[in-house]
């Protein structure tokens, strides 16, 4: 893996600095610091869990995510009762004196209200995977202890001795190291 | 905040070492687990081979029963699978933060009892093969289509949309646990686990999103979670079997199906939490909160029973009334009576705080409910069957050795998959305990109070 990066080019995403931070009072002030600053753009945090205090400290307002969930679940309305009641256009099967179309359509509701929630659901995990920008193969885990228990904000193409990485450091980054 | 840091003897930073340590190295009581397990689903197997070869009639139904214990095992196991998505889906809503340490195992526990319950509808064909043609919305050799306005095919709707949701919703909270799991291991392992948690890298944006994704999801599921067992419910509350048509079945089968569901994440979890030593993690308060929503299902289901009963004599109709009767006192008083105590009276116990802390006492207990529930499904499904409009085709039929072995096979295929779940997968969700436990906070702004770590 480490090979691979090496042999590819000095421009692959991932290579840059990375600070690691312990606690999450100190990684969500360093968040707000370097949040706007021009010589930080393009920077990454992670965290192990989803933390609330850090997409305050991001400034994230609503994910996208919840168009995706919206346009399925409407398209998943209109499919149920479409499959329901082209089917019942299209050969009438008249029960209980029911006929053909929007006479039944109490019954229908249950296929509309299924539908929903399926398109709904699918479209909201897909949402996530595209707005995560997940799966990926060509990127890679900068550090696997983000997913254990602490906090790092990476800063692609910097170097070691650049100032970014000292201000990561003042931040009370516990380790700035290349990746 | 105060009350969680006296609560919890571990940090974040203990999560994911002490947990999945003890995931490669189980207690050896999770063999002989997996051994019963493995044995009751072998004989399940056989005789699902058998019934294949030689067809229903080695079942011990007679009509006019035409499925007795393969429909009752199949309204049990799909109300079993009510608390996972339950738990995940509207505790999420109400921020309830002891299904952060259940939630993951009862989101389990619904995938496999939904599959256990799609069995039985697909075994009673008899040839399943041909059972894709005939439940999926294709029109017939006379080019019809399929009903809509039959409860059969909303109950096809709804349990496949469940599935498909639950499934969703399990495997959306695993993909930050898997990705832990991934930086934990190396080789062809970590190769496994990177494809299976689609190469989760934990960023803040990713987080949004997963957070804004995964409350959408609960949104969707809360009223699919209440929707799925009233579906089942109309599959009998739309005929006009007496016994089976009333108007409170819907409510009456959900509560029902989270009575035995909670119940079930209590026996399940126990065992695990022992064979994982998890009890660091996953604390009494915890397994207390799940029995006070089980007591709380329960008391809806008592009243569910008495309301049946009330209103069977209230509303005058005789044959209504005849039924009723006969559940209490003829000859299937026995499911009725077994079942009113194991879901009514025994719980009751739980209002005592001691009952719910003495952990053996109220395991007892959610295995009295679980068998209680099964009776319910067997008690209404059967008698109401046994004696329809026309008096000559009353019969009587009783669970034969078939059935007994079928359901003990359905058994040993959920507590198989469960087990070799749990070996695999963390069946706490190390991402949202991190969340619940105190937050990694520096000295500095904790005033010193706090020291981490």
């Amino acid at each position: 893996m480490e090979g691979l990066t090496t042999m590819a080019n000095t421009q692959s995403p991932d290579t840059g600095i990375i600070g690691i931070f312990r606690h999450l009072d100190t990684v969500c002030t360093a968040i707000e610091k370097v949040r706007d600053r021009p010589d930080f753009a393009g920077h990454e945090v992670f965290s192990p869990t989803s933390y609330h205090e850090i997409e305050h400290a991001s400034g994230f307002g609503a994910s996208p995510v919840r168009a995706f969930t919206l346009i399925g679940a409407l398209t998943g309305t209109c499919t149920g009762f479409g499959l329901a009641l082209a089917c019942d256009w299209d050969w009438p099967i008249v029960v209980g004196g029911k006929t053909a179309g929007i006479a039944s359509l109490p019954a229908y509701v249950v296929l509309g209200f299924e539908f929903t929630i399926l398109l709904g659901a699918i479209s909201t995990v897909l949402g996530m995977l595209v707005m995560g920008r997940i799966p990926n193969p060509k990127r890679r885990v900068l550090d696997v202890r983000t997913t254990d228990d602490r906090f790092a904000i990476f800063l692609p193409g910097a170097q070691l001795s650049s100032p970014q990485a000292q201000f990561l450091r003042d931040c009370g980054a516990e380790e700035v190291r290349n990746t | 905040m105060s009350d969680d840091s006296k609560l919890w003897s571990k940090t974040i930073s203990d999560v994911n070492s002490e947990i999945l340590v003890n995931l490669e190295n189980p207690h050896p009581a999770y063999y002989v687990a997996l051994a019963l397990s493995v044995s009751a689903l072998l004989v399940g197997i056989v005789f699902v081979a058998l019934h294949f070869t030689y067809g229903l009639g080695l079942w011990t139904f007679r009509p006019p029963v035409y499925w007795e214990v393969d429909i009752t095992n199949f309204v049990f196991w799909v109300g079993i699978g009510h608390a996972g998505t339950l738990i995940s889906a509207i505790l999420f809503l109400f921020r309830a933060k002891w299904r952060n340490t259940v939630n993951r195992s009862a989101e389990a526990m619904t995938i496999f009892a939904v599959i256990c319950a799609l069995v039985f509808p697909l075994i009673h064909m008899g040839r399943p093969w041909h059972g894709a043609i005939w439940a999926v919305p294709l029109p017939n050799t006379n080019n019809l289509w399929v009903n809509f306005r039959s409860p059969l095919f909303w109950d096809v709707m709804a349990i496949s949309t469940y599935f498909t949701t639950s499934l969703l919703f399990w495997y959306m909270g695993l993909v930050p646990d898997l990705a832990s799991i991934r930086d934990r291991c190396k080789g062809f392992k970590r190769l496994i686990y990177g494809i299976m948690s689609f190469g989760w890298r934990g960023t803040a944006k990713q987080w949004w999103h997963y957070e804004a994704g995964y409350g959408f999801l609960a949104a969707l599921a809360t009223p699919l979670v209440l929707s799925v067992h009233s579906v089942v419910s109309w599959d009998f509350a739309m005929s006009i079997q007496p016994g089976w048509h009333t108007t409170i079945f819907p409510p009456y089968f959900v509560a029902g199906a989270i009575l035995s569901g909670c119940a079930m994440v209590y026996n399940l979890l126990l065992p695990v939490r022992y064979m994982f030593r998890l009890e660091k993690f996953i604390l009494p308060e915890h397994l207390e909160a799940c029995l006070r929503l089980t007591l709380l299902t329960s008391t809806i289901v008592f009243y569910a029973y008495s309301l049946e009963f009330f209103v069977a004599w209230y509303s005058g109709n005789p044959y209504e009334w005849a039924l009723f009767e006969k559940r209490a006192i003829g000859p299937y008083s026995f499911y009725f009576w077994v079942m009113m105590f194991c879901n009514c009276i025994f719980p009751l116990a739980l209002w005592s705080r001691r009952v719910r802390n003495n952990i053996p006492v109220a395991f007892v207990i959610c295995v009295l409910i679980n068998v209680g529930m099964w009776f319910e499904r067997y008690n209404i499904i059967v008698s109401s069957l046994v004696e329809d409009f026309v008096p000559a085709r009353w019969g009587h039929v009783q669970p034969g050795l078939w059935e007994i072995v079928i359901t003990l096979g359905s058994f040993g295929l959920f507590t198989t998959f469960y087990l070799v779940f749990v070996k695999f997968f963390p069946i706490v969700s190390l991402s949202e305990i991190k969340l619940i436990m105190p937050k990694p906070l520096s000295s500095k702004a904790h005033g010193g109070a706090h020291h981490h770590g």
